[in-house]
């Protein structure tokens, strides 16, 4: 179970990204994270591995506290898969190093500074390239492959981690429609067939609506909305994406 | 009229110069206006009570008339906060003209510019013109003596009017390299491929080969030193580590002081430590590069994208497999692509280096014009610009498709055997050229290990400055002298080269053949003035207008007008077509568009490549003296002459305090500008 309480973010520039945002997610939930661009959504995620420092507040995951200074953040991190809106991915090195990176928690300094990972590793790397379709594309470059496809080989990587959970941050901003429900599929296979709990930001509501158990909103970085999916009425919406705001969807 | 924040701006700008605009917000103006008023101030007087400029006397009172263009400049200034304040705008244009007036009058004084000189000493200087037009390339006996068959002569012999048997010189042995009988090695003897006491014939490398070899090595070292300093150097990863940050200062400032100082100056202090030849060379190279490469790298570590190194940090990676992982595959391309401009910049440096350390083209160079042989110093220019031509072209091409970096399209990497194939013999031949190279310039670790008492006694007088009140009267004096030098062959160098880029633009030339060859011409002649070193010229003006720093301003403003007339020609290429379209079809005359559609585009990048080239031109202007060009290099190699190295020190001191600051100022004023 992951545990948030009280986070606040203030950045080195004064902006409050987070206000005192509380929740709670329990195992093997899709929660989505909805809410305006620069609302805190982004920060929020990072939080949780720290890849952000929070400015005060306490993050408990599995009865770690995340958030203690003397944590074991290796040990944090490698249980937690995260995938990003822009991927992410080292362009210039194959598809299978990529995947491979997603192992770096489990391996020591200097077997991976030679570029060695265990046979393991590689079949391991093989077996998720091939859970998204990409078995063919191991030793190609990175860049030479499509958007979607890169972000599948985003989702292999966060899978070697063997996670118990995992973060995506927009992963599907930048793709078109189509694409963005096969990415989710996967997120969502992952979530219905292996257990993993995901923790998902979204801009669409039908994606929100068609993929998460539930769903929490940030505003201007307080969190204005913690519920099921289709609890978000017309005045939640506005009360979410302003006044102006008006429902488009994504077919 | 007068409200109150605007007679505020206006009084303290007429108190104070650039206060005004101080106050009105304006910090940059503010600060720039009053340090210029202040180093006019300074240079107006020190012009008159050195060199008299501008002397005009009224009565009994002697004064400079140049008084009168700083008291203009104040006034501009006091008109330039009033209008700030007043919220209107107000132009730079005269503030700089009066500034720039002042600065090339005060040049044209100290560098001892005496034009006339061109002139009368024209007919001695048009003999060693033709000697130059004529290298001692081919030789031809006549009567048993062998003589230089010059272009007359090849022309008459082509035509079948002299007969002779033609050869190539000694001379370009001499550069090139020619075969030898040794004594042959024990190793052939014991295989039986030579005889006993018997000789084979060798490759006995000439100046030039030399030359390639020291600005091969110095580069892939100064490579391999500056990849771990780089990352000392980094901001983005220096930040994670604890007390990181004082590593990175240390380093960033370290890197700055040793790139101040220019090779041919580091030639000078290793030679001191391992004697004079090729290897003093690679080691002065080297240093030198390491530090300019090191900031190079640097600023690009701290430039990747930071989307991998968060991905790689997310899955539990710790610094060292961060950098492994999503660093180093992020900069190969662009650390290479450095790599291959430095090694330009080193083939270049390299090819003067022998005027204080020894080995090289530089060397042979020094030697023929102490012999007066003209001729052998022209074919040795001749060779220079070919192969610095082939360099420039190599590392231009090659950097290019480095820094595209495709992706092979469904090419699996480097898993086919032809590829595996390649990569060993490109492998086998790096190192060949590599073991080729260390021989050449007679690499020695050993005295670099046991370097001559001398060198410590160097070091521990080097940093002694001496700071008596004549060695730094002196050494200012004559720093002055460079800075004025290098702006006056700036501003030379440039002037002339405007008109030609035009020629040398291919989208202003017509398509007629004549243009065509215009077109050629010019550019040929911009790659050939700009590919040989200041220093290798200085000889020409040395024996045309005498020693001093007029020879030496006049050296710099031949390669000045060669690499602004190249830059200048492809900012000409660069520009819009849209407006020129426009232009014409109004009916404008060619003139008019470019008047109209072309000069508007072109000020900008022409200004910027000013300040660049005068960068350049002042690291340049403090060695010319090494030749007989005046300034501050003549006084470092007279205190390196006399063991005096606590001066030397001094002038080190100097010369890297004016090239850091003037480094940092045209970076501002290029970012301005852009």
């Amino acid at each position: 179970m992951l545990k948030v309480e009280n986070l606040v973010k203030v950045y080195p520039n004064g902006t409050q990204a987070l206000k005192d945002v509380s929740f709670e997610v329990a195992d093997g939930e899709f929660l989505a994270v909805i809410g305006l661009s620069g609302s805190g959504k982004s920060t929020l995620l990072r939080c949780i591995n720290r890849l952000i420092e929070p400015t005060s507040g306490k993050i408990t995951w599995n009865g770690i506290d995340v958030t203690d200074k003397n944590a074991n953040l290796r040990m944090i991190r490698r249980q937690i898969g995260m995938v990003f809106q822009q991927f992410n991915l080292v362009k210039r090195s194959s598809v299978l190093t990529n995947v491979l990176t997603g192992r770096l928690g489990y391996v020591s300094s200097f077997q991976s500074l030679l570029g060695y990972f265990s046979p393991e590793d590689y079949k391991r790397a093989m077996s998720n390239l091939e859970q998204v379709g990409l078995s063919e594309k191991a030793h190609v470059r990175a860049d030479s492959l499509s958007g979607g496809q890169q972000q599948r080989v985003g989702i292999a990587r966060a899978l070697m981690q063997e996670p118990k959970l995992i973060l995506a941050d927009e992963p599907v901003a930048s793709l078109d429609p189509v694409l963005a429900h096969s990415i989710l599929k996967y997120l969502e296979i992952l979530n219905k067939e292996h257990g993993i709990t995901v923790l998902c930001s979204l801009h669409f509501l039908d994606l929100v609506h068609r993929y998460a158990t539930r769903a929490i909103a940030l505003k201007d970085g307080k969190l204005v909305f913690e519920g099921l999916p289709h609890e978000i009425d017309d005045a939640q919406f506005k009360a979410i994406y302003g006044q102006e705001a008006e429902r488009v969807s994504i077919t | 009229m007068f409200q109150s924040p605007n007679r505020i701006a206006t009084i303290l700008s007429l108190i104070i110069p650039g206060s005004g605009q101080f106050y009105l917000k304006k910090y940059w103006r503010g600060v720039v206006i009053f340090l210029t008023t202040a180093i006019i101030t300074f240079a107006i007087n020190w012009g008159l009570v050195d060199f008299k400029i501008g002397q005009v006397t009224i009565g009994s009172f002697q004064t400079s008339w140049l008084w009168l263009v700083l008291a203009l400049f104040w006034i501009w200034n006091v008109r330039d906060a009033y209008m700030l304040a007043a919220g209107k705008t107000s132009g730079a244009v005269w503030g700089v003209l009066l500034i720039v007036l002042t600065l090339f009058v005060i040049a044209w004084n100290v560098t001892e510019a005496k034009p006339e000189r061109l002139i009368t000493r024209f007919p001695a200087a048009k003999v060693v013109m033709i000697e130059l037009l004529n290298p001692d390339i081919i030789t031809m006996d006549v009567n048993g003596e062998p003589t230089i068959c010059d272009w007359a002569c090849l022309a008459g012999h082509l035509n079948g009017t002299i007969q002779g048997d033609l050869r190539l010189s000694n001379n370009i042995g001499d550069i090139m390299g020619r075969i030898t009988n040794k004594p042959a090695p024990n190793w052939e003897v014991q295989l039986g491929l030579a005889a006993q006491d018997g000789t084979v014939p060798t490759f006995q490398a000439g100046k030039m080969i030399e030359t390639i070899a020291i600005g091969l090595l110095a580069t892939l070292f100064s490579t391999l030193l500056a990849i771990p300093l780089s990352f000392l150097a980094a901001h983005n990863i220096m930040s994670r580590i604890p007390g990181g940050m004082v590593v990175y200062y240390v380093m960033r400032t370290f890197l700055n002081i040793v790139r101040a100082v220019d090779t041919v100056i580091w030639g000078l202090i290793i030679v001191v430590w391992v004697g004079l030849g090729p290897f003093a060379g690679v080691i002065a190279l080297t240093i030198h590069s390491v530090a300019a490469l090191g900031k190079l790298y640097s600023e690009e570590i701290e430039h990747i994208d930071f989307g991998p190194v968060e991905a790689v940090q997310a899955s539990g990676a710790n610094l060292v497999q961060v950098i492994r992982y999503a660093v180093i595959p992020q900069i190969i391309p662009p650390f290479l692509g450095y790599t291959l401009l430095r090694w330009d910049i080193n083939m270049r440096a390299s090819t003067i280096l022998g005027f204080v350390a020894g080995g090289g083209i530089g060397f042979f160079v020094v030697e023929t014009i102490q012999m007066g042989g003209y001729q052998q110093y022209a074919a040795a220019l001749w060779v220079v610009a070919i192969v610095i031509i082939l360099v420039d072209y190599i590392s231009a091409t090659w950097r290019q498709s480095i820094l595209k970096d495709q992706p092979p399209v469904d090419v699996k990497i480097g898993r086919s055997i032809s590829a595996i194939l390649r990569k060993t013999l490109y492998i086998v031949i790096g190192v060949a050229i590599f073991l080729y190279c260390f021989n050449v310039t007679g690499i020695n670790l050993k005295d670099m290990f046991a370097p001559a008492p001398t060198f410590l006694r160097l070091v521990r007088d080097f940093l002694s400055f001496d700071f008596s009140s004549d060695v730094v009267d002196l050494v200012t004096k004559q720093m002055f002298i460079t800075i004025f030098q290098a702006l006056l062959a700036t501003a030379i160098g440039a002037i002339i080269a405007m008109p030609f880029s035009f020629l040398a633009a291919r989208n202003l030339t017509g398509k007629s053949r004549f243009s065509i060859w215009i077109y050629y011409l010019t550019r040929f002649l911009f790659n050939v003035l700009r590919s040989i070193e200041a220093l290798l010229y200085v000889a020409i003006f040395v024996f045309w207008v005498g020693i001093g720093p007029f020879a030496g301003t006049l050296a710099l403003a031949i390669t000045t007008f060669g690499l602004m007339g190249k830059l200048f020609s492809e900012a000409i290429e660069n520009i819009e077509s849209g407006p020129m379209e426009a232009v014409n079809s109004t009916g404008a005359t060619r003139l008019q568009a470019i008047r109209y559609a072309i000069v508007p585009q072109i000020v900008p990048p022409f200004l910027s490549y000013l300040i660049y080239q005068w960068d350049i031109n002042i690291r340049m202007a403090t060695i010319i003296g090494f030749a007989g060009g005046g300034g501050i290099g003549l006084t470092l190699s007279t205190f390196f002459g006399q063991l005096s190295y606590h001066k030397a020190g001094t002038v080190v001191l100097y010369i890297v305090v004016v090239v850091a600051l003037m480094d940092f100022a045209s970076a501002k004023l290029r970012e301005k500008l852009v």
